[in-house]
C-alpha cells in the first residue's frame, strides 16, 4: 500500500519562509485535492516531495525510503510521479517517443519495442492515439496534457501529483482526464491534485489539504474543510462561504460532463 | 517502393561511391579533389559530432574546436617528445619498457639553438642503438583519450549552465586553451606550430601499388573511415535510449528528471562522447596536414563548424555531415573570380559574403536547415496522412 509520510517540511528563500512545518502522510489509495490561494506554497511543496528542492529541514518518506534528499530521477523510479502546472510536453519529439522516455528510463534493460502495446493502450484511453507519430508541438494545449498523464501511466508511479490538470482544457477533454484520475486512483494509486478549479477540486477529491502562506491550516474532508472559516478567511479575507468553490474563470459553465458523469462512464 | 527507405538506399549509393571515388577520379586536379573530401570528412565529423551535442542534446557549446584541438596537440605533444630507444640516455626522463626505454624528451623551444636531451646523449651512446618514434597511431588513441578527458570535466562544469551561460563558459575554455598553447611556446611552439608526421610516415603498399607518404589515397581512406566510425556511432546512439533522453534533456530537462531520466550522466555522456569525436578528427586531419598551430582554435573556425551544421540542419546528424561536405566544397569551389563588364569580382573575399548570406537566409527562413527538412519529408512520409485517417475513423478524438 502506497504510504508518503511529509514530516515537519520547512523551506525557506533567503529570508522568505514559503514552508512552514508542513506534516501530513497519504495512505493507500486516497484521492486528494492540494489547495490555496497564489502563492501558499503548493509548487514548492510539490518541488519538495518530486526531489526538484531540497527542504530547508524536514523529512520525506515514499514507502518507507526517504526521498527528501533524491535527485528528481531517483524519486520518480521510487514511485512519486508529477505534472507540472504549465505543460512541459516534450514538443519536438513524437507523442510515442514522449511515452518512452518514462518507460525507458525505468526499465534499463527494455527497448522502445517493447513499450509499443503499451503506449497505444495508453494513447487510446486518453483519445489521441491518432496523434502518436506526430511532434508534441503539433499537439493542442489541451491534448498536451493529456500527453503528460500518459507519461505518468508509463512511468507507472504509486503516487501522482497533478499540478492544475483542467488549466486551459476543452470540456471534451476535461472528461478524459476525469476518467484518468478515476482510473489510476482504482489501480490503487493515491492522487493529489493542485487545482483552482474548486467546483471540480470538490467534487473529485475525498480529502482537501489547504495551504496558505506555507501553513498547512485544514486536512479532511472537503464537506468539512469548505465550510472552516479559517479556510474561507484564507481564501477570501471574509466570510462568504458561498464564492469559495464559485467558478472562478467562468469555464465551468462550459463543462459538458461533470466528474461524477464522468466517472459513471 | 516504401518512401522511408529513399533516404537509406541513397546513403549506401553514396557510401560506396566514396568508397570508390579515388579509383573513378581521373582528372587532372585529382590531389586538390582528393585534398577537398578530405577536409570535408574532417568538418563533416565535427559539424556532425557538434549536432549530437547542440541539435540533439541541446548544449550550445562553443568548445568543441578546443577538443577537436586536445586531440591534434596531444598526437602531435606524443609525435614530437616521445622516442624508444634499445638503450638508456642517462640524461633524459626515461622509463624502462621490457628491454626498450621509453624516452621523454625535453622541450628546447623554437629560437633556442639548444639541443634537445636526446641529441646530447647520441653523443655518448652505444653504437648501435636503435632509435625510434613510437607508431604514431598511439599519439591518435591518446589524443581521443584526451579529448574524452577534457569533454568529462567540461560536461561537469556546464551541469547546470544553459543557453548563454553555457556558450560563454565554453568559449573561456577554448579561448583559455588557445591562450595556454600561445604561451607555453618552450613546449608548443607557439604560433610557429607543432609538426607532426604523415599518417603513414613509411608509404605504404596494397595490392602491389606503392603509395607514399605525402599520397593522398591513404589519408583519404582514413579520414572516411573515421568519419563513417562516427556516423555508425552517432546513428546507433540516437536509435537507444541514449539518444531518446539526450533529445529529453534538451527539450526540458526538469520534465525529463521528473520522468526518471538522470540528466547528469547524460549530459556528462553526451559531451565526453562528442570531445572524443572531435578530438580523433583533429588528431587524424594534424597528421594528414603536417603542422598544427593555435590559430585552429580561433573562434571563426568553430563558427564555421557552427554554421555548417546549422545550414545542414541542426538536429540530425546526417543532414550537418551532408551540410559540412557542401559547404565545404562551395566554399572551394567559388575561389574563382570573374569580370562583371570593367569590374573584377574578387571571389577569395565575395565566397564569404555568399557563405554568411546562406547562413543568415536559412536562419530566417529555414530554421531546419536546408538538408534535414528533405530528410524528414522521406523519413516521415505518411504521418500527417496516418493522422487525419485515424481521427476519421475515431468519433471520439481528443481534440481542443
Amino acid at each position: 500500500m502506497t504510504e508518503l509520510r511529509v514530516n515537519n517540511i520547512t523551506k525557506n528563500f533567503g529570508g522568505l519562509q514559503v514552508l512552514h512545518n508542513v506534516t501530513f502522510e497519504v495512505n493507500g489509495a486516497e484521492l486528494i485535492g492540494l489547495i490555496g490561494p497564489n502563492g501558499a506554497g503548493k509548487t514548492t511543496l510539490t518541488n519538495i516531495l518530486d526531489g526538484a528542492l531540497n527542504p530547508t529541514s524536514g523529512t520525506v518518506y515514499l514507502n518507507g525510503r526517504r526521498i527528501d534528499s533524491m535527485p528528481p530521477y531517483e524519486v520518480a523510479k521510487a514511485g512519486l510521479g508529477r505534472t507540472f502546472q504549465v505543460t512541459r510536453a516534450f514538443r519536438r519529439m513524437t507523442v510515442l517517443e514522449n511515452l518512452y522516455v518514462p518507460a525507458l528510463a525505468l526499465h534499463p534493460a527494455a527497448r522502445q519495442r517493447d513499450f509499443e502495446d503499451k503506449a497505444m493502450g495508453v494513447l487510446e484511453f486518453l483519445t489521441i492515439d491518432h496523434l502518436r507519430n506526430e511532434y508534441g508541438r503539433a499537439l493542442s494545449g489541451g491534448q498536451q496534457k493529456l500527453l503528460e498523464l500518459g507519461r505518468l501511466l508509463m512511468l507507472d508511479p504509486d503516487i501522482i501529483i497533478l499540478d492544475e490538470p483542467f488549466a486551459g482544457v476543452h470540456p471534451k477533454l476535461m472528461e478524459v482526464i476525469y476518467k484518468y484520475i478515476y482510473k489510476v486512483n482504482e489501480d490503487g494509486k493515491a492522487v493529489i491534485i493542485i487545482s483552482h478549479d474548486m467546483d471540480t477540486i470538490f467534487t473529485l477529491s475525498r480529502r482537501l489539504l489547504v495551504l496558505n502562506y506555507g501553513d498547512l491550516i485544514a486536512d479532511g474532508d472537503p464537506d468539512v474543510v469548505k465550510n472552516d472559516p479559517v479556510v474561507i478567511e484564507a481564501y477570501l479575507g471574509a466570510d462568504d462561504d458561498e464564492e469559495l468553490y464559485e467558478d472562478e474563470n467562468g469555464e465551468n459553465g462550459d463543462t459538458a460532463v461533470t466528474p461524477e458523469e464522468a466517472r459513471d462512464g | 517502393m516504401n518512401r522511408q527507405w529513399i533516404p537509406r538506399i541513397a546513403g549506401i549509393a553514396a557510401v560506396v561511391l566514396l568508397l570508390i571515388f579515388p579509383f573513378i577520379y581521373g582528372r587532372d586536379d585529382y590531389d586538390f579533389i582528393m585534398h577537398l573530401w578530405i577536409t570535408a570528412f574532417f568538418f563533416a565529423i565535427l559539424a556532425s559530432s557538434w549536432s549530437l551535442l547542440a541539435g540533439y542534446a541541446g548544449q550550445f557549446s562553443f568548445a568543441h574546436m578546443a577538443f577537436m584541438a586536445i586531440g591534434a596537440y596531444t598526437a602531435a605533444l606524443y609525435g614530437n617528445y616521445i622516442r624508444i630507444l634499445s638503450a638508456p640516455t642517462n640524461l633524459c626522463t626515461e622509463y624502462q619498457i621490457g628491454g626498450r626505454w621509453l624516452v621523454i624528451l625535453n622541450p628546447v623551444g623554437v629560437t633556442s639553438s639548444a639541443k634537445d636531451c636526446l641529441e646530447i646523449a647520441k653523443e655518448s651512446l652505444p653504437a648501435g642503438t636503435i632509435i625510434s618514434q613510437p607508431s604514431i597511431w598511439w599519439g591518435v588513441f591518446g589524443g581521443v583519450l584526451m579529448g574524452g578527458i577534457f569533454g568529462l570535466l567540461v560536461g561537469y562544469l556546464v551541469l547546470r549552465l544553459r543557453s548563454t551561460y553555457l556558450a560563454l563558459f565554453t568559449i573561456g575554455f577554448a579561448e583559455i586553451l588557445r591562450a595556454a598553447i600561445s604561451a607555453e611556446i618552450a613546449i608548443t611552439q607557439g604560433q610557429a606550430g607543432l609538426e607532426l608526421l604523415p599518417l603513414f610516415p613509411h608509404g605504404i603498399t596494397l595490392f602491389g601499388n606503392t603509395y607514399s607518404s605525402t599520397d593522398k589515397l591513404m589519408p583519404y581512406y582514413a579520414m572516411l573511415f573515421l568519419f563513417l566510425l562516427c556516423m555508425a556511432v552517432m546513428l546507433r546512439l540516437t536509435g537507444t535510449r541514449f539518444g531518446l533522453f539526450i533529445r529529453a534533456l534538451r527539450e526540458d530537462e526538469e520534465a525529463a528528471a521528473a520522468l526518471g531520466v538522470n540528466v547528469v550522466r547524460y549530459k556528462v555522456m553526451v559531451f565526453t562522447i562528442t570531445a572524443m569525436m572531435a578530438a580523433a578528427a583533429g588528431a587524424v586531419f594534424g597528421h594528414y596536414i603536417g603542422i598544427i598551430t593555435p590559430n585552429i582554435l580561433i573562434i571563426l573556425q568553430m563558427s564555421l563548424v557552427i554554421a555548417m551544421a546549422v545550414i545542414g540542419g541542426l538536429e540530425s546528424i546526417v543532414a550537418s555531415a551532408i551540410g559540412a561536405i557542401i559547404i565545404l566544397f562551395m566554399l572551394e569551389l567559388l575561389r574563382n573570380s570573374f569580370d562583371i563588364g570593367p569590374v573584377r569580382v574578387d571571389m577569395t573575399l565575395w565566397r564569404l559574403v555568399f557563405f554568411g548570406a546562406v547562413l543568415m537566409l536559412t536562419l530566417r527562413f529555414r530554421r531546419n536547415g536546408l538538408i534535414a527538412p528533405i530528410l524528414d519529408w522521406f523519413n516521415r512520409a505518411g504521418v500527417a496522412e496516418e493522422t487525419v485517417a485515424k481521427r476519421q475513423a475515431s468519433p471520439t478524438e481528443g481534440s481542443d
